[in-house]
């Protein structure tokens, strides 16, 4: 008894501390733009783009802000002919505003033709045209024609001459970073479009026709000017067919740094390039879009409404509402709880329909209550002393929890692979109250209920366990 | 007995199976309104969906989002999202596309509020942001999650318990659809959220009571299909209804409350459609999914057998 009681008392502890902690370190939810506001940067693209093509790189843009984890529901909308507007909940910083939308433009795929050590070409100095004179560097990028690119590599500082660029980041159909369990290496994993992998056999090929150790076997992967990585073609490949079938590996190392190098490196391939060249033309703060009445009186409502849900359960399951109720404030602590740590870890923002979401969720989850209780009353009125009836009522309850339960997770699993922004805000909202809803009925319910039945409020009068089946 | 205490106690006698002409008759009629929703007066897709207008005005007398709404509301421009830029010192306010006299009347509206001259509030078209890249990704996570269920119910119960657990929520889905057609509220990003907590919802609740069902399966061997599914369905009922009123508590207090005594409209969409949702998620669980279960679970061979014993048994038990 005493061993169960004190259990009971460690689940409350950890679940309202947890709540404690997460306020007290100022990691309370993030809010979302309706709640809190956030800010606001505006691209403008070249007049004339195609209007297609905007409304590419603004699912590109979602996907990306979503997949490098700061920041969660970005709002996005094209306005006017030529405008992007990139709404950011929860950032302060401008710079770090601009850094999340990040307005990379090309990616490009480009033959080395030479690698010179040290940071100036030997164009320095010459005045030719587009050349930065006192380094030797290309000026601007023009991918069409060669270029002169620093690097530093892992042998040190590098400029590396490059040729016109072969394929482009649309040619990249989708780039992965793979850990190799058995060599302890890191690689990506690259798949090209049909036409990019046609394109990419005759580049590798041209490569391959160079001696083993020579520079232009190299291949730079450039991001806006930037060499981002120089890979060599492998020693394995020969000239006559190149790197063929679309598909490439790159090896990157087993270091230390290798694993943030290589989904980095993926990222940058998969989402690098936006088809519209962007200039960042106004960052601003936005205001939340709801008023501070409309958050008060949502609040009210649901307090209300889970005052409500309190006398419910009361009247129909006597003592064991209180269990119930009880269950529901771990519940909820350990859900708000998680979604501070998260907003801080991952970017993870709530917004109203998140809120009302976490008080709908209240209410499903007393179901996995009145699951319980109804088993154990139906034990009861089968003849069972009502401390078997817990037991016994658990063991079929947790059955039917389970297998709802898993289908409430496969939703939130599959939503948040496939879905993106608010949807993808409610499959993470969804899958935590569901796992919390099983680890809240094994750790407490059961015991809770067990040492409830072991008290005066479990048989006897009309508001016991008993009383409740009669 | 009352009716009360025996739904408590799970003795209440109702034919869900045999009287299913009465419940399919229900579903049907509000089918058959929904649809005729969607058909004739359309949803009423919000800006996130169709795009719509942004006015942009300086804030000289520094008004309060709360305000700009209010002056736009008299305005009779509704549905309006409005927002500081800057902290006040400017107000952008997206609507849906106006025609000339409603855009001159939002123009006056916020030039009032906001103590700006009509020719400093710049006006642009703007796209949606709920675009139709977003829409299809969520279609396609939709259909997958769809095939995944049926796959896990087939497994972990049965094929046909899937199939109609499937057809309840089709009819929850288009029966909400249907309420936002009818009433013409806004249909925005969260509601589509709801809709899906709607079909999760659906779901799980189809899914305990088929799990009661099968759980007599194994334990009543001597009554019909139809029988089993009554008695489960019997037994159940109070924890059905208990568990609605449960979700729809708060929901419920967010749409009255929230929205209409206390005017928070943002909120009205959104709660709508899971209070409909989840009324009918519960309701087609126990008179849609289940009675067709034991229609159709009926004609099996093995169970026409097991009904034909039981009726042979209860005749010879008679005599």
């Amino acid at each position: 008894m005493t061993r169960r009681l004190v259990g009971l008392f460690i689940i409350l502890a950890i679940a309202w501390g947890g709540l404690a902690a997460v306020l007290a370190f100022d990691m309370s939810p993030r809010l979302g733009l309706d709640l809190q506001g956030g800010t606001a940067v505006v691209l403008e693209a070249p007049a004339g783009t195609d209007p297609e093509l905007l409304e590419v790189a603004t699912d590109i843009m979602t996907r990306r802000i979503e997949d490098f984890g700061e920041v969660q529901e970005p709002e996005i909308t094209v306005s006017g002919n030529d405008t992007v507007v990139v709404q950011l909940p929860g950032v302060e910083d401008e710079q770090r505003a601009i850094e999340a939308v990040g307005q990379t433009g090309l990616l490009s795929f480009r033959p080395v033709l030479e690698v010179i050590p040290g940071t100036t070409s030997p164009l320095a100095g010459t005045g030719t045209p587009g050349i930065d004179d006192e380094t030797g560097l290309s000026i601007e990028d023009d991918i069409s024609k060669d270029a002169y690119l620093g690097y530093s590599s892992s042998f040190g500082d590098e400029v590396l001459h490059v040729g016109p660029a072969e394929l482009q980041g649309e040619d990249v159909d989708e780039a992965l970073p793979f850990f190799d369990t058995t060599t302890g290496i890191w690689t990506v994993t690259l798949d090209l479009t049909p036409d990019g992998g046609e394109k990419f056999a005759q580049l590798t090929a041209e490569a391959a026709g160079f001696p083993v150790g020579d520079p232009r076997r190299q291949i730079a992967i450039i991001l806006d000017g930037e060499v981002i990585s120089a890979p060599s073609v492998n020693p394995d490949v020969r000239p006559e067919t190149g790197i063929s079938g679309g598909r490439a590996l790159i090896t990157i190392g087993s270091d230390a740094e290798a694993q943030q190098e290589a989904q980095d490196l993926a990222l940058t391939l998969r989402y690098g390039s936006l088809p519209v060249a962007f200039e960042v033309s106004a960052v601003q703060k936005v205001s939340a879009t709801l008023g501070t009445d409309s958050l008060q009186s949502g609040i009210v409502a649901g307090i209300l409404g889970l005052a409500l849900v309190v006398v419910v359960l009361l009247v129909g399951y006597r003592s064991m509402g209180l269990v119930a109720i009880a269950g529901l404030t771990v519940f909820g602590s350990l859900l708000v709880a998680l979604f501070g740590v998260l907003g801080r870890w991952q970017g993870l923002t709530l917004t109203l329909a998140g809120v009302t979401g976490i008080i709908v969720s209240v209410g499903i989850t007393a179901d996995s209550y009145i699951v319980y209780f109804e088993r154990v009353k139906e034990k009861i009125r089968e003849g069972l002393a009502v401390e078997d009836a817990t037991e016994e009522g658990f063991g079929l309850a947790f059955r039917t929890i389970l297998t709802a339960d898993t289908v409430s997770l496969l939703a939130a699993i599959l939503l948040w692979f496939l879905a993106v922004g608010a949807v993808k805000g409610f499959a993470i909202a969804l899958g935590l109250a569901t796992i919390l809803d099983i680890f809240v009925a094994r750790a407490y319910t059961r015991r809770a209920v067990r040492a409830l039945a072991a008290t005066s409020l479990g048989s006897g009068g009309w508001f016991t366990i008993e009383g409740a089946a009669r | 007995m009352s009716t009360l205490s025996r739904l408590n106690r799970g003795e209440t006698t109702i034919d869900f199976v045999g009287k299913r002409r009465r419940w399919f008759t229900i579903s049907a009629i509000a089918l058959l309104i929904s649809l005729a929703g969607l058909g004739i007066r359309h949803l009423n897709l919000g800006i996130e969906f169709v795009g719509g207008l942004t006015l942009q005005a300086p804030n000289p007398a520094g008004a309060e989002v709360g305000e700009v709404r209010s002056a736009l509301e008299t305005a009779a421009v509704g549905d309006a999202t409005i927002q500081l830029l800057d902290d006040g010192e400017a107000v952008r306010v997206t609507t849906r596309e106006l025609d000339t006299p409603a855009e001159s009347a939002a123009v006056d509206a916020i030039a009032g509020v906001t103590g700006s001259a009509r020719t400093e509030i710049s006006i642009e078209a703007v796209g949606p942001s709920f675009g139709a890249l977003v829409a299809r990704r969520a279609l396609v996570a939709l259909g997958v999650f769809l095939g995944a269920v049926a796959l896990f119910i087939s497994w972990r119960l049965e094929l046909k318990m899937a199939l109609t657990g499937l057809a309840a929520l089709f009819h929850d889905l288009v029966i909400t659809v249907g309420v936002y057609a009818l009433t013409g509220f806004a249909v925005s990003p969260a509601t589509v959220v709801a809709v899906l907590v709607v079909l999760g919802y659906s779901l799980y609740d189809t899914v305990v009571v088929f799990d009661k069902v099968s759980e007599l399966v194994v334990l009543e061997e001597e009554k019909t299909f139809t029988a089993i599914v009554n008695q489960a369905m019997n037994s159940v009922l109070a924890r059905s209804l208990a568990t609605s009123l449960t979700s729809l508590l708060p929901v419920g207090s967010i749409l009255f409350v929230g929205s209409f005594v206390l005017g928070a409209a943002t909120l009205g969409d959104f709660a709508l459609a899971l209070f409909v949702g989840i009324a009918a998620g519960t309701y087609s669980s126990i008179f849609v999914a289940a009675p067709l279960l034991g229609t159709w679970k009926e004609k099996e061979p093995a169970w026409v057998e097991r009904a034909e014993w039981v009726q042979r048994r209860s005749k010879s038990g008679r005599r």
